[in-house]
Order: C-alpha cells, then structure tokens, then sequence
C-alpha cells in the first residue's frame, strides 16, 4: 500500500485492484502466461490439479489402491492449482473482495454434483475448457473444436434446468445464508495487506523451494500470477459458453476469443519453430503438444458432460479455482467433487470407456498435418470470426437469450 | 436508499449465475413502474446487474454496499 499520504501508491493500487479488469484484458494476460507455461514447461490444464489433489487423498487414506502417486508440490498441475487458488485469493484480497459465502444447502449440493459431472466429462473427453479448449485450441487441436461444441451443448441443456429449477425446485436456491470476513466499510485495509503479505511470503517460499527445479519454480510464480489476474478480470468459461443463451452479453465470449486468438499466434510460433528442440522427433513431440487423441466421438462426449457439470456448478476447472479463492462456498464443493470423483474415474471408468470406443472416435488431429500451420490457423480465425458475428448478433436481436 | 421499495429478492450466498437467473425471473412477475430491492453478496453482480438492467430497459436507481453485501435498486421498465 505504500505510506497512505502517498497518493501515487494509493493511485497506483487503486487502477490495478479498485475494480474489476476489463474481461478481454484478463484473457489477453492469461494467454500470454499461458505461453510463458508451455515455453518453462507446458500449457495450462485444469483437470490435471484435481487428479493430482485427489490421488493424494485416496493415496493418504489407502482407498482404492491408488499409490505412487507425486505429491501435489511435486506435481506441476498440482501446484499450478494451488497456487491459482492462493493467487486467486491474494487477488479478492486487493480488491477487498474476499468473504467467506455459504450459500443455501442446496447450492452446496449443486455444487458438488456439478464438481462430479466435470470429473467425469474431463476423463472421459480428455480435456476440460482450459487444457482441451483454450490450450486445445492454441496447440491447433481438431479435438478442441469438437470439445467447445460439447460444452456448448451442456451449458444450453444445463441453463435449461437451472432454470425449470427455480420454477419446480425453488428451495435449492433459498434458505439460510451466512457471510463472514467481509471488509467493512470505505476505510478496511487488512484484507490488501493480507494479500500483499500473502503474495510476498509465497513468492519467497516457493523461489526457495525450487531454488534447483527451474520449471517448477515457474509453474509456482506464474500460477499465482494466473490467479490473481483470473480473479481480478473474472475470467470465465462458463460465462463464455453460457451467456449467449441466458443474458446475450458479449463481455465474456469476446475476452475468451481474445485469449484464443493471443494463444493461437504464441502456440504456433513455439510448435512451428519447433522451439527448443534439437532433433525432428523431439520437434515433432512438442508439435504434438496439448493434441489428445478425442476426436471427434469421445471429445463431445465428455464436453457435454463437463459442459453440464461447469454450469451447474457455476465454475469450470478453473472458474471453480478462483471462486473457490474468493469465498464462494458452493465452488469450495465443487472442487471437492471434482477431486474426489476424478481419480476415481480415472482408473475405473475410462479404460473401459475408452476401449469400447472405436478407432475412428479416438483420433489425434493436428490440423497442420491436414492443412497446414497457415490453413489451421486460417481456420481457427474463421471460426472465431463466425462466433464473434453470432455473439454480437445475438446480443442486438436476443434470438437465443433465454432472460 | 430513499426509495419507496415494493419487493424484496435475497441473493445472499449464491454465486454466478444464480442471482441473475432470479433476478429475470422476479421482475418478470412486476408491473412497470414497482421497484425491486436485491440483495446479495457475489462481487459478479457489481457488473452483472448494471449491465444487465441497460440492456433489458429497466433502470438501476442505485447501488449501496456494506460490509460485503451489495442492494442494488431497480425500477422496472
């Protein structure tokens, strides 16, 4: 905060954490981090921290026989969650936006199952909407395409109950409430220095602990980067999918595209100049990157499924992070059914799942090898291009917005 | 706020996109003219409801916060 005479500092504060970040500016940010996380290691996923977080806790109680697993510090998505988590509450705690939030019983329960659905959509389609969506989509996927179209049809299937739900299931949604910590008033500044003293104890932690791991140390770093901006721009998938057929707002589709097209470009330049790489196999490998074999049957399988369970829980992997780190309680079961169920699918549902899909369902697809680096990138402009029309169309004449 | 208020809608608790959802519904059941208090505790709503309001034609009369809960005062259009 600075001295509170200095009004710089407070001006300084006051434009970063004063109010909220333009949504396009939060994905423009987030897109560059992300290629700052393939070029230290690899690109962002979400899925991959709930697997992580929950392998530990089957491993640490001795269920289902789930065993050497990498401790989540150890792990570089289970520490890229945690940290997005902290970050994301270091960044509700320099806005002054941090309060513990209980919501009614029944939202705690839509959150978990909604935790649930996402375990089981993300193993089963192999990709959540950050690693098989916006990461799937920079690395040039033909899997990612297919993927947004599942999740756009479980978010309109999912908007569809939530709102019959309020019509025949209004308790759900009603009931007590409690809310705890909020700051008070204009004149509250221990939730910013809270956050300040969080930021620096963490950065200064990690940087140790990693002092020998460079990798690791930056999946660290920027992972709290990636929370605070994430919180601060309230960044959201769900929005992005959901919004055209509920408000017809353009604010979140149009921040998501910005990170699409910001990640396509830096995804590309790293694949195509095949960056640190030494041999034509390991160029190969890092083209190959973030491409899952799931296309096309089994990446709209589990986008329906996961777009089902983010809307019902008002969070995907990620959005669920953020919240969870802002207070809001329902994400907090969100998370917990994300990482209870997801080990759990993992081992005992997807190999057979995955057997008994065809060849033909499973596929790799690299677009480049079809079309090119320059056709697969023209494509994936055209696409954008068309959502944005529908998006801002959408939004003037309200044709599919449901309120 | 000084403001003559003829319903009442408690968001208290719920996140994203519950208070919109009934927030839509319960001004569909006003008559032009009635004002709607809502109250509620997700910092999503400092944006949503505003931008929501301008779109729909409803006016936003005003908006207090205290302690992390936010009343927000919309005439219906």
């Amino acid at each position: 905060m600075g001295d509170p005479k200095n009004g710089a500092w407070r001006q300084l504060w006051a434009t970063f954490f004063g109010k909220t970040w333009p949504v396009w500016a939060g994905g423009i940010i987030l897109a560059f981090l992300n290629v700052c996380l393939f070029l230290a290691k690899s690109p962002w996923g979400g899925t991959g921290t709930y697997i992580s977080w929950g392998e530990n806790i089957y491993q640490a109680i001795g269920l289902f026989g789930i065993e050497h697993v990498k401790p989540v510090l150890a792990h570089s998505y289970g520490l890229l969650g945690l940290m997005t988590l902290l970050g994301a509450f270091a960044g509700a705690l320099f806005g002054r936006e941090f309060a513990i939030r209980i919501p009614p019983m029944g939202e705690m329960f839509k959150g978990l199952i909604g935790g649930v659905l996402m375990a089981l959509g993300a193993t089963l389609g192999i990709g959540c909407t950050i690693g098989g969506f916006l990461s799937g989509w920079a690395a040039l996927s033909g899997g990612g395409i297919i993927l947004a179209v599942g999740f756009m049809i479980g978010t309109y299937f999912a908007l569809k109950y939530l709102i019959w739900e309020m019509e025949a299931l209004p308790k759900m949604s009603m009931g007590k409430t409690y809310t705890f910590l909020a700051a008070k008033g204009a004149g509250g500044v221990w939730q910013p220095i809270l956050g300040t003293i969080l930021t620096i104890v963490l950065l200064v932690a990690f940087s140790m602990r990693f002092r020998t791991d460079n990798g690791m140390a930056m999946f660290a770093i920027l992972g709290l980067v990636i929370g605070i901006v994430l919180q601060r721009s309230r960044f959201c998938l769900v929005r992005a999918f959901r919004e055209p057929f509920m408000t017809g707002e353009s604010e979140a589709p149009v921040g998501v595209m910005a990170a699409l097209i910001v990640g396509i470009i830096g995804f590309t330049v790293i694949k195509y100049m095949g960056v640190g790489t030494s041999t034509p196999g390991a160029a190969r490998a890092l083209a190959m990157t973030w491409v899952y074999p799931h296309f096309w049957l089994r990446a709209i399988i589990g986008g329906v499924v996961f777009g089902l369970g983010m809307t019902v829980a008002g969070g995907c992997a990620v959005g669920t992070l953020w919240r969870a780190g802002e207070g809001h309680v329902k994400l907090w079961f969100a998370a917990i059914g994300f990482m209870l169920f997801a080990p759990i699918s993992k081992k005992f549902i997807v190999p057979g799942f995955a057997n008994m899909l065809p060849e033909w369902a499973k596929q790799k697809m690299f677009l480049p090898d079809r079309f090119g680096y320059g056709g697969a990138v023209l494509i994936f402009f055209v696409i954008i291009v068309l959502w944005y029309g529908f998006v801002k169309w959408n939004e003037r004449t309200g044709k599919f917005t449901a309120i | 706020m000084d403001v003559n208020v003829d319903r009442n809608l408690d968001c208290k608790g719920l996140s994203c996109p519950m208070p919109m959802l009934k927030l839509a519904k319960e001004m569909k059941g006003m008559d032009g003219g009635q004002v709607l208090e809502m109250v509620g505790t997700d910092p999503g709503s400092k944006g949503d409801v505003p931008g929501w309001c301008e779109k729909t034609g409803n006016e936003l009369l005003g908006v207090e916060e205290d302690a992390g809960i936010f009343k927000f005062y919309i005439r219906k259009g």
